[in-house]
């Protein structure tokens, strides 16, 4: 076990060098075109029974709400062109494989929330498989933990060219006590521990830093079981995450919550931080991205005044 | 003329013989790794002197004058070659050498066979004085006499100095007296003024002069003053290797090596064949094998664990070393359990003279070094170290209000050993039995806790982890005749504990080992060496943890749930052994020694069992030349932890592999200068890699073995090392320069593994379907220089350069951003695998020394400046959140160290 201390010495050393070193771009300081988020309404679409029946192919052709937050805070209103596709291997993360992809939609649209209605199990590939059944058979798992079907958006904006993946989760109740996830919503923010409610625009003066928190959802995250690879069932609960940007300066954790290896579950704390110099006075957006862990998610966008 | 001549042999005793590893030799039984350091068993004695020819100048100008000299001693007794250390010019230095190249020594004997040895020799010429008048005897005696009796003190070490001539005024005829081994002196002179001259080998011209009365005895001591180093005197002698390469590093480089911080592991970095490790890692990795694949031995016991805590200290206390070994490949079948290298700590004996000790103090620890004898042939040595950064941190952390923030670290390690059975001054008769040994017991703790949190932080995190380990070994060396056995059992406790939040682990490793080496000198055409290798080790498990994804369950990717908690507690007995014989045949100039190594290991259920064979061949062409090459096969088991049940470990693995080949020639060049070339190859074969296959099990689910015997590798190259040593204890300057052509590559065979589980994703990373290239630490040029200067007064300065070729990298293309929303992270987008690299590496650290010496101690001041010119070196490239531009993690910046040193 000597190397394994060994090594994780030498990774310490090098994590703290990497904390003396600050690159430019932060992820949480939004200055060009991004997508913040993607979700499924509903996350999770669960057949009443695992057998391929027609009851279960009901369930997992049902249409669905596609949603991706996209931001372009240079972009002035400018057309963004998009495509969303489906496509069978999860590592396949552009799509890129033809003849393992089927197009869901495609157009323009401006920054802001992208919402699509989709029905990606029903789609059928041109050689007349259904693209689920693809998915499972380029699953690692064979969809032992419930099918995940890779959704990709390519957005692209003059040079800038994104493309985002999120996986669609197809299950079945496999072990007692399995229920479909429901998607996470947070319950509001508050800054410097006043309430910052949707349409608000609280005055933030100086150089901070101003402490964001969000609103307790620990009642709202989820217990839930899954199918185990040693025993029959494991028992988990969610740990969501909030990933925090803004338009201005950065925060400082860019990321709260979740279970660490230790398992214990982080605050949703975090201290946003305008820049030191450079900036003027004006209005600043801030996005708090929730993702609940299995493929829920959700956000809230603010706005406040900020001066130096 | 030569009635003239007065020349006295001040031949050094066994004790301060000085000698550098002497000539090409053919292979001999080789040193037993549990004994290591050589012992001379037989002094040289001289049994046919030579008068010298007084140089007719000096004579005339009634010059007098004392030679010294390196005289090279050959294994049958006769001169091999003299050298003088400093010259005195006037003709004396030619006259001294002519005459001592005549000279005849009985054979000395190192470990009980005849070897070649080097001893500091001092050849006096001194005019004669007249005749003495007629009845002059009976009148001198009748006079009455004086006595001087002292003890004769190496100044500053207080150890005793026999061997040494004390005499009264520097006349042909004056009275004289050699030290014994207690450094103890008598000498009957006339009353009066005695003009004492001290004359010792390695330490500088002792004069004084004392008053002496009629008939009484006058006590003294007389602090000799050391001749070279103000601390130390390297006390090296030959010994015989097989080896294709077996480089020594004594405990004086281990301790003055600039930039190493006096870590004598470290300084192993700076040889041929061994690549820089990032940081300031104490990793060897030695021709292109990984880190842990080279073994670090103290005596024959393997270290659970090289270095303290955070890639501190390693936990071998640099005092209590005398030498360490490295053998970067081809070493011999006693040695096994690694693919890579070998190192073999040789620890030091216990003063017999008298108490000796140190204390150190730098940045961040102080220990102790304490050796001294109980009776006559038993001596004690012992030192202890412990850390105090943790007293330290608390003045320096950040106190902020809602924050709790509290780092303890702590580390302690400690040796112990007694040595018994060598009586002081005593040779055994030829064909008597000798039995000699010690017992040694060593450890080490170190103490890591972390505690932060609070209302005004994101998340609370409490890490306390403690690990530690205890050995406790023997050594019993018998020798009779022309037979040696060397017998060394150990036993050992290692625990490892850690509580981090919701996950605790408490390990506790039980092992028990042996091993026995006999050898057999049947006649001068053959030796013969055998013996086993046995270890058997208990590991208990005690495991409590968040139930993880990937091994538990198959995870969607993102951010972790609160697992249930599982808990286990398995145990696993794993024994490993060996049977090994080796024999050397020598044809004329050549040795032939074929070798065989017979491994079986079980674990549990499983057994594993392969033979190594091995051969190494050797030509001597001269003296100073030699010709050596050796291939063979290597095995390492894998740990026994790594045996726990699938899917943590894999039950069944097997032994790692590897194929080494190597072909060298060492020259040496006059007396302080040797050369060495050595071209090698190895191939490395199933070797352990994480994580294995997913695979179905019987029960409709998955299981990904943690490990599995995957891994390969190959490496050539050719090494270079140019060592200057010093001739004598007065030559000012040593170093060595190491330079290293080599490619190395490292992956695993097979596709790309795929699956969930985090505990295995220690692949190759960078890549997307490669699991094969460049090894991580490969590095085309790797240039060492060090260098050591006594500058006098107590002043010592070294320095050591490094230049390197950058670690390979994979470069990133980046066409646009990738982003896995569900993971809210970005991908990267590679190009070809590892076809890239850092910028080279360049860096110099500078040692500067400071003695001060009084008589019964002594005092060092020393600044070890690491990366003194503040090169921004590149030791790793992280990427942005986007992978769209490299980060590169600059090394250490300039980092001076100050320590202090008190011995005595």
């Amino acid at each position: 076990m000597d190397i394994r201390l060994e090594l994780g010495g030498l990774l310490l050393v090098a994590l703290g060098a990497v904390a003396c070193v600050d690159p430019d771009d932060k992820a949480s300081n939004v200055h060009d075109l991004r997508v913040l988020g993607m979700a499924v309404e509903r996350p999770e679409l669960m057949a009443p029974t695992c057998e391929f029946t027609a009851e279960a192919l009901e369930v997992f052709t049902e249409q669905v709400t596609f949603r991706a937050l996209l931001v372009d805070p240079a972009g002035e209103g400018r057309s963004l062109d998009y495509a969303l596709w489906a496509c069978a291997d999860p590592e396949d993360t552009i799509c890129e494989d033809a003849s393992q992809r089927l197009l869901l939609a495609e157009g323009t649209t401006t920054a802001g929330e992208l919402a699509l209605p989709i029905r990606p199990g029903a789609t059928v590939l041109p050689d007349g498989s259904l693209l689920l059944d693809k998915v499972r058979q380029a699953d690692p798992y064979q969809g032992y933990g419930g099918l995940r079907m890779p959704l990709v958006l390519n957005v692209r904006a003059g040079g800038e060219a994104i493309f985002a993946m999120k996986r669609m989760v197809f299950s079945c109740p496999a072990v007692p006590g399995m229920e479909a996830n429901q998607q996470p919503v947070l319950q509001g923010l508050t800054v410097e521990g006043a309430a910052w409610d949707d349409g608000a625009l609280p005055t933030l003066t100086g150089k901070g830093t101003f402490v964001v928190r969000a609103n307790d959802v620990s009642a709202l995250e989820e217990s839930y079981v899954v199918p185990g690879l040693r025993k029959e069932a494991v028992s988990l609960k969610e740990a969501w995450t909030i990933t925090w940007h803004a338009t201005l300066g950065e925060f400082t954790p860019e990321e709260t919550g979740s279970a660490d290896f230790n398992g214990q579950p982080g605050r949703h704390r975090t201290e946003w931080e305008p820049p030191e110099k450079g900036a003027v006075a004006q209005e600043v957006t801030f996005w708090a991205v929730v993702r609940d862990g299995r493929g829920g998610s959700s956000w809230l966008i603010r706005k406040a005044r900020w001066t130096p | 003329m030569s009635s003239n001549v007065n020349a006295r042999a001040a031949l050094a005793a066994a004790s301060l013989l000085v000698a550098a590893p002497v000539l090409a030799q053919a292979p001999q039984a080789d040193a037993p790794p549990a004994a290591a350091q050589p012992t001379i068993t037989r002094p040289p004695q001289l049994v046919q002197p030579v008068e010298a020819q007084y140089p007719p100048e000096a004579l005339k100008e009634g010059l007098t004058a004392s030679v010294r000299l390196i005289i090279t001693i050959a294994e049958d007794g006769a001169v091999s070659d003299v050298q003088p250390t400093e010259a005195v010019g006037h003709g004396f230095d030619e006259a001294a050498i002519a005459a001592v190249r005549q000279f005849r020594f009985s054979p000395a004997e190192v470990d009980g066979v005849p070897a070649p040895v080097q001893v500091e020799y001092v050849y006096h010429f001194t005019l004669e004085a007249p005749p003495p008048a007629e009845g002059t005897a009976a009148a001198e005696a009748e006079a009455p006499k004086a006595t001087l009796t002292g003890t004769l003190i190496s100044r500053g070490s207080r150890s005793r100095v026999p061997g040494a001539t004390v005499r009264c005024g520097d006349e042909a005829d004056a009275a004289e007296a050699l030290s014994d081994a207690d450094g103890r002196f008598t000498l009957e002179v006339p009353p009066g003024e005695c003009a004492v001259r001290v004359i010792a080998s390695g330490f500088q011209l002792y004069q004084t002069k004392e008053t002496l009365k009629a008939n009484e005895t006058t006590e003294v001591n007389f602090y000799l003053a050391p001749a070279g180093s103000p601390f130390e005197t390297v006390v090296r002698s030959a010994r015989p290797k097989k080896e294709v390469v077996r480089r020594t590093v004594t405990r004086e480089e281990a301790q003055k090596t600039p930039g190493t911080f006096g870590d004598p592991i470290r300084v192993l970095q700076a040889l041929p064949g061994v690549a820089r490790a990032p940081f300031i890692s104490g990793d060897l990795l030695v021709r292109g094998s990984n880190p842990g694949q080279t073994a670090t031995l103290m005596d024959g016991v393997r270290i659970p664990n090289l270095f303290h805590l955070l890639g501190g200290p390693s936990v071998v206390n640099a005092e209590f070393i005398d030498s360490l070994d490295f053998y970067p490949g081809g070493y011999g079948s006693q040695y096994g359990r690694a693919v890579g290298g070998v190192v073999d700590v040789t620890t030091r004996k216990g003063a017999a003279d008298t108490v000796h000790g140190s204390v150190k103090v730098d940045l961040l620890d102080a220990g102790f070094f304490l050796e001294a004898p109980v009776t006559d042939g038993i001596s004690v040595a012992a030192s202890a170290r412990r850390s105090y950064i943790d007293t330290l941190l608390p003045a320096v952390l950040p106190k902020n209000e809602g924050e709790t923030l509290s780092i303890v670290p702590v580390y302690w390690d400690y040796q112990l050993r007694v040595d018994f059975g060598a009586k002081r001054g005593t040779t055994p008769e030829p064909g008597t039995a000798r039995n000699t040994g010690y017992i040694m017991a060593f450890g080490s703790d170190d103490k890591l806790k972390l505690v932060t949190g609070g209302e005004e932080t994101d998340r609370d995190i409490s890490l306390d982890t403690r690990t530690r380990f205890h050995r406790v070994k023997g050594d019993w060396t018998y020798r009779k005749g022309d037979f040696t056995s060397v017998f060394t059992p150990y036993v050992g406790l290692d625990y490892f504990d850690i509580s981090f939040g919701q996950y605790i682990e408490h390990d506790v490793i039980s092992s028990l080992g042996a091993r026995e080496v006999m050898t057999l000198d049947v006649s001068s055409l053959l030796t013969l060496r055998t013996g086993l290798d046995v270890y058997f080790e208990h590991v208990k498990v005690d495991v409590q943890a968040p139930a993880p994804g990937g091994t538990e369950y198959v995870p969607f990717p993102g951010n972790d749930p609160v697992s249930e908690l599982i808990h286990e507690e398995p145990v696993i007995n794993g024994f490993d052994g060996a049977l090994f014989a080796e024999a050397d045949f020598k044809f004329g100039a050549f040795t032939v020694t074929p070798g065989l190594r017979g491994n079986f290991q079980r674990v549990n259920g499983t057994r594993n069992w392969l033979l190594d064979p091995r051969l190494w061949l050797r030509y001597t062409m001269s003296e100073r030349t030699a010709i050596k090459g050796s291939l063979g096969l290597y095995s390492q088991p894998a740990d026994t932890y790594q045996f726990i049940f699938s899917p943590y470990g894999n039950p069944l693995l097997d032994y790692q592999r590897a194929f080494q080949t190597s072909l060298g020639v060492e020259q040496r060049l006059g007396e302080t200068w040797n050369v060495d070339v050595t071209g090698f190859f190895n191939r490395r074969f199933e070797n352990v890699v994480s994580p294995g296959d997913l695979r179905p099990t019987s029960n409709g689910s998955f299981v990904q073995d943690r490990f599995v015997n995957m891994g390969i590798g190959k490496a050539y190259g050719v090494e270079l090392m140019v060592k200057k040593e010093r001739a004598s204890a007065t030559d000012k300057w040593s170093g060595w320069l190491s330079y290293t052509l080599s490619h190395a590559e490292d992956g695993r065979a097979g596709a790309k593994p795929r699956g969930d589980n985090p505990l295995g994703q220690d692949g190759p990373p960078g890549s997307d379907e490669e699991t094969y290239g460049l090894s991580p630490w490969d590095q085309t040029h790797i240039l060492t220089l060090v260098a050591n200067y006594i500058l006098g007064n107590g002043w010592e300065v070294g320095g050591r350069f490094r230049l390197t070729t950058g670690r390979p990298t994979t470069p990133l293309t980046h066409p646009h951003d990738i982003y896995d929303s569900d993971t809210n992270n970005y991908q990267p987008t590679y190009g070809p695998f590892r076809s890239a690299r850092t910028s080279s590496f360049h860096q110099l650290d500078v040692r500067v020394e400071k003695g001060w010496r009084f008589d019964n101690w002594t005092l060092a001041l020393y600044m070890d400046v690491q990366n003194i010119y503040n090169a921004e070196n590149v030791e790793f490239i992280f990427n942005d959140y986007r992978y769209r531009n490299d980060v590169k993690i600059p090394g250490i910046p300039i980092l001076p160290v100050l320590g202090v040193k008190g011995s005595f």
